[in-house]
């Protein structure tokens, strides 16, 4: 019963319903008014809160409102929530749910109460009509909205939050563990976005991987920001994710083949380059020998410049064969890959090279206990060890013998070969950029020719790998090459 | 026709240098050649002069090649540009290269001494031309 006369007949004017809480958490009393607006007889149905959430109330409010009951009665934080009743009839109305401070009008009363004034809805203005929309919107758009809530520690989801991460309806999401929910290497991230938003009320928006519960990652949208209470304290995150696996995985492939298109772009505007400039130089010395002859008039010093053309001949022969093995490189980059044991492809290029290594006492060591074989072009994989291996010997250390170290291991799912030496080395400060290019030579021998490491990068870019180097100066040099 | 004492050759094409040298030779365009075959040969014959400055032993001219191994052109314009001044004698510097790329002809353009850009193949009459004008 209420003390307060005026409040009294505000209620009654008001004509709402409404529970007072009383000391003892397990009664509550309900209003007249309350039995009256579901159409329900005092005697008919069993006012307590258990009754109330399991019989009464929508199923998609039970677990708000009973955190909001339940942080009313122990804490006093007030509330106001809409939430569907059941009617005697079985249908449901809404109705706006508030406690006392959420009331309107300016009185006090000495117990709690909860008030529920019911909504009149235009006829086209359907309660369901409208959840109806924001569930089509969420599951055609699959956009999930969630609610981190600080004070009760508490993380929250709705049906297609918990669909699209294929969660059960049933399942409550973890405060504690809510990190698994991403992808491992998105962790770092989503930490980052959530202690900004939670610290500084920065709000995010990005795009991250996350995992089902059936352990599938896919893209998602998230996007984030943070609730603040009356006096500006940050109290929770609200935001939504956004599966946009399909778009996202199409977008990464885009990328991808764009990058390969750049690369081969690349390599082709510097293999037209290299064409040019090295047919050129030809060509030139061709037109400068013929004007030389032409200008000359002792017959004696013509027949001598006569067999300079044989010299050009050669050198011209010489390019336009390396010129033929890049060309073969990017034809024969689809001819059949199959299983080659790293022993194997080794043993063929040490009996070629046979001479050479025995001359130079080099000392050949190998490790292919972490990775054995490997699906390649057989024909490649010799021609980088070989070129690789001859490169070590060439420019090996004068003070000591060569040694060469090929390893092949496995990490992180990819494959790799790496092989050492105890050489000259290269002075990667001067010739980080050139290593790999045409005609570039950074060593004194003779038969430095440039053309070793420009096909290997190129054997190896064709089938989508890469070759990266490490040297030091009269240390030695480490080629790391990622199948 | 008065002739110019020293020119200077940087190029590792051993068939070119050698057909610009006879060139030279027969239509007496200096009296003296020097050839180096990458910019590192050269820069240290350079480096080594400032320590003994012998003005006969200085270049009046120098046609340098772009792509050599070691130290290619543009390095060694980098580094020729710190000492040229010290050597205390005006050198004309041509580079002569096969590369048609604009952005090696744009490049040097923007380098204050370098005074012309040759596309391969030069011609006697270019030779002849360049020696000419130096003398006068």
């Amino acid at each position: 019963m209420l003390k307060n006369e005026l409040f009294n007949n505000v209620v009654r004017d008001f004509n709402t319903g409404y529970w007072e809480l009383h000391n003892n958490p397990d009664r509550e009393v309900w209003s007249d008014q309350f039995y009256q607006n579901l159409g329900f007889e005092e005697n008919e149905i069993e006012p307590n809160l258990d009754y109330f959430l399991t019989d009464l109330l929508h199923k998609e409010d039970i677990e708000v409102f009973r955190d909001n009951f339940f942080n009313y009665r122990n804490n006093n934080i007030n509330f106001k929530q809409h939430i569907k009743v059941k009617t005697k009839d079985g249908e449901y109305k809404l109705f706006r749910c508030a406690t006392n401070d959420e009331l309107p009008v300016n009185i006090k009363a000495e117990i709690n109460l909860v008030f529920f004034f019911e909504i009149k809805l235009e006829p086209e203005q359907d309660i369901s009509k409208d959840n109806f929309y924001y569930k089509e919107t969420a599951q055609m758009t699959a956009t999930g909205s969630w609610y981190v809530d600080f004070k009760k520690k508490r993380s929250y989801w709705d049906f297609e939050t918990r669909r699209i991460l294929e969660y059960p309806d049933d399942y409550i999401p973890s405060l504690k563990d809510s990190a698994n929910y991403y992808a491992e290497d998105c962790r770092q991230q989503a930490a980052d976005c959530f202690f900004n938003c939670a610290m500084a009320g920065t709000p995010f928006n990005t795009e991250i991987k996350m995992v089902t519960a059936n352990n599938r990652i896919f893209w998602v949208r998230a996007i984030g920001k943070a609730v603040y209470n009356e006096n500006k304290e940050i109290i929770g995150i609200r935001g939504v994710f956004q599966d946009i696996d399909e778009i996202k995985t199409k977008e990464l492939r885009l990328k991808k083949s764009l990058d390969i298109i750049a690369s081969q772009n690349s390599r082709l505007f510097n293999f037209a380059h290299i064409v040019s400039h090295n047919l050129r130089s030809h060509t030139s010395n061709l037109s400068l020998l013929v004007q030389l002859i032409e200008d000359i008039d002792d017959p004696q010093e013509k027949i001598g410049l006569i067999k300079e053309i044989r010299q050009i001949s050669y050198s011209l022969n010489t390019t336009i064969e390396h010129l033929n093995e890049i060309v073969a490189i990017h034809t024969n980059k689809d001819q059949e890959k199959k299983a080659v044991k790293f022993k194997d492809a080794l043993q063929i290029v040490t009996n070629g090279i046979g001479q050479m290594i025995a001359q130079s006492k080099a000392q050949i060591k190998t490790d292919f206990s972490g990775l054995d074989e490997i699906d390649y072009i057989p024909a490649y994989l010799e021609s980088i060890m070989l070129n690789l291996i001859t490169n070590a010997i060439k420019y090996k250390h004068p003070d000591r013998d060569p040694t060469v170290e090929l390893k092949a291991y496995e990490k992180d799912g990819k494959k790799f070969l790496k092989i050492s030496d105890n050489g000259v080395g290269i002075d990667l400060k001067l010739f980080k950029d050139k290593i790999f290019g045409m005609y570039k030579t950074f060593h004194y021998n003779e038969d430095a020719v440039g053309i070793g490491l420009f096909l290997t990068k190129n054997q190896i870019e064709s089938l989508n790998g890469t070759i990266s180097v490490d040297s030091e100066v009269n240390k030695g040099t480490t080629f790391l090459i990622e199948f | 026709m008065s002739q110019i004492g020293l020119a200077c050759i940087i190029d590792d094409d051993s068939m070119y240098v050698n057909l610009v040298k006879k060139i030279i030779e027969a239509k007496k365009l200096c009296k003296n050649l020097m050839i180096f075959p990458n910019g590192m040969e050269a820069l240290d014959y350079f480096e080594a002069l400032l320590t003994s400055l012998n003005k006969k032993c200085i270049p009046e001219i120098i046609f340098l090649d772009l792509n050599m191994p070691i130290m290619d052109g543009w390095e060694f314009l980098d580094n020729f540009t710190k000492i040229k001044n010290k050597l205390g004698k005006t050198i004309t510097l041509y580079i002569v290269s096969s590369s048609i790329n604009p952005t090696d002809i744009e490049k040097a353009r923007q380098i204050s001494m370098v005074k012309d850009y040759l596309i391969k193949p030069v011609t006697i009459e270019d030779l002849e031309a360049i020696f000419s004008n130096q003398v006068l």
